[in-house]
């Protein structure tokens, strides 16, 4: 049985970053989210990612986080490509070059990069969150905060489900292997859904009459056995978090949202250079993944 | 354990049809269970076993659905009505799959998990979880992750979780028919000892007949959806009959015994249900014999 390990999970860790509370981090993430939707502005959003950077640094878990980066950001890299050639953006379009059957725009590369660094700085800052904090004192910290119970309990189901799932995979295409049957790459693991998904019914039905016999849902008080600290540090990280937010608001509402659609200009030669470079990136990636479908 | 016992379960003509199915699981059931009692339910495949302890925490009708005739009274309550995680105060129910009864990151919290939901303090929870770790013999396990323990171990967890909510009733589905000779060894002696020192009250099914001989006060039978034997184990064990009808095996005490006497051995004593108690009579039988 392969052992598919959870590329997305918790990297053990006494950073202060790892010892900061949830609730703290969430708000960072979720500024962000916010800020990265209300801005367009590339050179803002790949500040804001070099600094996510930085916390990928104090956390000490870059050798995770560039696991995980590598295979998100071929994916990205498509959207410089796209969006060049056929940008998300109202006409009139500055051509800045043509390469054969292609004209790369002016607005192409800023919405390219713009979209490309939007993702990005979401995606860093969800992944130190992510890999620096125990699922449970997440969980444990939403409780206090009202969320309601039932609904945090489902989010912490769902992530249980997955190593099981990824265990559950593994028994059944070994179990169709031994019956002949192909038992790498894509085709091999679309047979095994059935039965996985057959299995985790039957097993979610399991477990809630587990939990339910162990008075899970009952309407009374409860409490807490991960206790979550909450010191004067994360309260300040946290209001900082909302200080942030707030402070990005105003501007960008005072400044169209930093817009620089028209006086960021892209010399020829660096456009040409950024397409290219994406391009190969973007094609390498689909390649390579092609030639491990075929090789399976 | 109390010299006077007072009855815990009662289920008084209860029949039960599941909802997908047209024929009765249970047909007519009636039984008393006293506090602190140790009954095994014995029965093949399909006989209803599992149906039966279903009823006892309210899981059916509460949760599984289908029709339930008579009444079901646990510890002076009527489980058909109440809530399943009320029951869980009372009730402690570990079936026979244990990873599928497993949902948190570490083994504490799993623990944790029940006496989260009753309210209780973080102090005493502590002191719970460490006693319920220490009976199922999980000490040092607190850290580690559930799923990625033995089928044994997660098995013994599952006990532990249900143990640390005191419930005053606890009972097993098969707990240990997923595992090795040892395994099962562990969780026998866990439940004798829950029983005989805590004075718990336990119904466990089983298919493991000279276990259940060796630790149950009570054996009950079930058949098609019925009680068709009730007893201490040596009464049920004698009725060589009606279990041959059934197709369920006495233990092998008993079945040498009831060979002796039907081979002319003339076997008078009480018969044997374990296999010190075989080698007892026997002895003595030979000492006569030498005499
Ligand atoms: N969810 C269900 N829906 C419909 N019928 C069911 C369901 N569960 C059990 N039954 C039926 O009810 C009867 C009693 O089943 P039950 O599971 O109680 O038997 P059991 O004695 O526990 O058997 P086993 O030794 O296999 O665990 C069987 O005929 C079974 O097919
Ligand atoms: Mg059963």
């Amino acid at each position: 049985m392969q052992g598919v390990a959870v590329p997305v999970s918790m990297v053990a860790g006494n950073s202060f970053i790892h010892r900061l509370n949830p609730i703290a981090k969430l708000v960072w993430v979720l500024a962000v989210l916010v800020i990265s939707f209300a801005t367009r502005n590339p050179l803002f959003l790949i500040a804001l990612s070099i600094v996510g950077l930085g916390l990928v640094t104090m956390a000490g878990i870059w050798r995770q986080f560039s696991r995980v980066m590598l295979i998100l950001l071929p994916v990205a890299t498509s959207l410089i490509v796209f969006q060049s050639v056929a940008p998300a953006f109202p006409q009139p379009w500055t051509p800045i070059a043509t390469i054969g059957p292609f004209t790369i725009y002016q607005e192409g590369i800023y919405s390219g990069l713009s979209l490309l660094a939007r993702a990005t700085s979401m995606t860093i800052f969800a992944l130190v969150m992510i890999m620096t904090t125990h699922p449970s004192d997440l969980f444990t910290s939403l409780s206090r905060l009202h969320v309601p119970y039932v609904l945090n309990f489902m989010l912490a189901m769902t992530l249980q489900l997955i190593p099981v799932l990824q265990r559950e995979i593994g028994v059944v295409m070994s179990a169709q292997k031994s019956r002949g049957m192909k038992s790498t790459g894509f085709g091999a693991v679309i047979p095994s859904f059935v039965p996985v998904f057959a299995g985790a019914i039957e097993r979610v039905q399991q477990l809630s009459i587990s939990l339910e016999s162990r008075a899970f849902g009952s309407s009374g008080h409860k409490t807490s056995y991960r206790q979550v600290a909450v010191r004067p540090v994360d309260w300040v990280v946290g209001i900082a978090g909302f200080a942030f937010l707030a402070v990005c608001i105003a501007v960008f509402l005072n400044t169209g949202a930093l817009d620089m659609s028209r006086t960021l200009i892209f010399p020829p030669a660096l456009a040409i250079v950024l397409v290219a470079a994406a391009a190969v990136l973007f094609v390498g990636f689909i390649a390579s993944a092609i030639w491990v479908v075929i090789r399976a | 354990m109390p010299s006077e016992r007072a009855p815990i379960i009662e289920f008084d003509r209860v029949s039960f049809q599941y909802a997908a199915s047209d024929a009765y699981a249970l047909q007519d059931i009636s039984l008393t269970i006293d506090e602190g009692e140790y009954v095994a339910i014995l029965g093949l495949n399909g006989a209803g076993k599992t149906t039966l302890e279903l009823c006892i925490n309210g899981i059916i009708p509460n949760m599984v659905m289908g029709d339930l005739e008579g009444e079901v009274r646990v510890a002076g309550v009527d489980a058909t009505d109440t809530p399943v995680r009320e029951m869980a105060k009372t009730v402690g129910i570990v079936f026979d799959n244990p990873e599928f009864q497993m949902s948190q990151m570490t083994v504490a919290e799993e623990v944790a998990l029940g006496l989260e939901n009753l309210g209780v303090p973080y102090e005493e929870m502590r002191g719970r979880i460490a006693d319920a770790l220490a009976m199922v013999d999980l000490v040092g396990f607190d850290e580690r992750m559930p799923l990625a323990l033995s089928g044994g171990q997660q098995q013994r967890l599952a006990i532990a979780a249900v143990l640390a909510m005191r419930p005053r009733i606890l009972v097993m589905d098969e707990p240990t028919s997923n595992l090795d000779p040892i395994g099962k060894q562990e969780v026998f002696e866990i439940a004798a000892r829950l029983n005989r020192d805590n004075g718990m009250t336990v119904v466990m099914a089983e298919h493991e007949v000279e276990v259940m001989a060796r630790y149950a006060d009570r054996v009950i039978v079930l058949d098609g959806g019925r009680i068709v034997a009730n007893g201490t184990p040596r009464e049920v064990f004698a009725q060589r009959e009606l279990l041959e009808r059934i197709g369920l095996r006495p233990p092998q005490a008993t079945e040498l015994a009831l060979w002796l006497r039907d081979g002319g051995a003339g076997w008078t004593d009480l018969l044997p249900v374990t296999a010190d108690d075989a080698v007892t009579a026997l002895e003595t039988r030979l000492a006569g014999v030498a005499r």
